[in-house]
């Protein structure tokens, strides 16, 4: 998927409506951080759509993401190591990035 | 120094349905500290108020409201901050 | 260290009480137990169905019921403020705990701070 095919972002590369989002989508933005979306991967980010469709908010702060995950999934997952592992810089930024998700209002 | 059991940090004018409600809820126990437009509710707080009222200098003096302070002591940040270190509990209004 | 966050008025007029909640949620990122407390017009918040795609807001019914996952303790509804708003229990949110907001409710918390 070639630049021009992403749906309308701001310009910290977040989409601007939520819902022009496709897996497609994802796997040209994780390319431009260098990511290759694994299982692990889609399994947080399918976390985070539903996580939206739910609550109409993206987890607000890296924390509350880190929070979030661990009740979904327990502390194997739910921690920032693991998270940052796949979602390199501030995870909940970078995931909810790739997830199409607006960005978390409280993460610098 | 007598202790304060609640400190209630009143920042709304009279009008507000919030100045009324904390008003009758303060207990003799209590401090009533009037910030910002709180100050404006001098006299009516003084009216009414149980327990002991304090109001913020910096902002009456920035609303040039002086009068009616008889019955309050008038207090500074610091004063304020020592107050809601020792309070048992605080409710911001 | 226990924080209430009241909530008196109503949904979608104004930010405050969005404000209110991400400081509550803000709270529960540091593990500081906080609740929420809504009476007066701020019952409305917890009425299940809100559909505000018409005004082009959302919903603070959905963004509320992240509250229990971030760690927010406990929703709390002023008993008789429902009843003022036609609210019965069963249209209220799940997991939302019908008191009395009185004195004696605030001094279960070191901190009570009302929303904007």
């Amino acid at each position: 998927m070639s630049e021009q095919q992403i749906p309308q972002r701001n310009n910290e590369g977040f989409l601007e409506d939520a819902w022009t989002w496709t897996p497609e989508v994802a796997q040209a933005i994780a390319a431009e951080d260098s990511i290759d979306l694994s299982e692990n991967h889609w399994e947080i980010i399918e976390f985070l759509r539903d996580f939206y469709k739910e609550h109409e908010v993206s987890p607000p702060s890296n924390r509350l993401f880190v929070k979030a995950v661990k009740e979904a999934f327990g502390e194997e997952k739910g921690n920032s190591i693991y998270l940052m592992q796949l979602f390199p810089g501030t995870p909940a930024k970078t995931a909810c990035r790739i997830a199409g998700l607006p960005r978390p209002t409280n993460c610098l | 120094m007598t202790e304060i059991q609640t400190l209630h940090i009143l920042n709304k004018s009279p009008e507000h349905p919030r100045f009324a409600r904390c008003l009758s809820m303060a207990g003799p126990e209590d401090g009533i500290l009037l910030i910002e437009n709180g100050v404006l509710g001098l006299g009516a707080a003084s009216a009414r108020a149980s327990g002991k009222l304090m109001v913020l200098a910096p902002d009456m003096a920035a609303r040039g409201v002086n009068g009616g302070a008889e019955s309050a002591e008038i207090i500074d940040y610091e004063r304020m901050v020592e107050l809601t270190t020792r309070a048992q509990q605080v409710i911001s209004w | 260290m226990s924080t209430l966050i009241v909530i008196d008025q109503p949904p979608y007029g104004s930010w405050a009480g969005r404000e209110a909640l991400d400081m509550a949620f803000s709270l529960a990122a540091f593990d500081q137990p906080v609740s929420l407390l809504f009476c007066g017009a701020g019952v409305n918040w917890l009425r299940k169905g809100q559909e505000p795609g018409t005004i082009r807001q959302k919903s603070v019914e959905k963004n509320l019921a992240a509250a229990p996952i971030f760690g927010v303790e406990a929703l709390l509804a002023d008993g008789d403020d429902c009843n003022r708003y036609g609210l019965e229990a069963e249209q209220l949110l799940d997991g939302v705990t019908v008191v009395q907001a009185d004195s004696q409710l605030f001094t279960n918390y070191s901190h009570t701070a009302f929303a904007g």
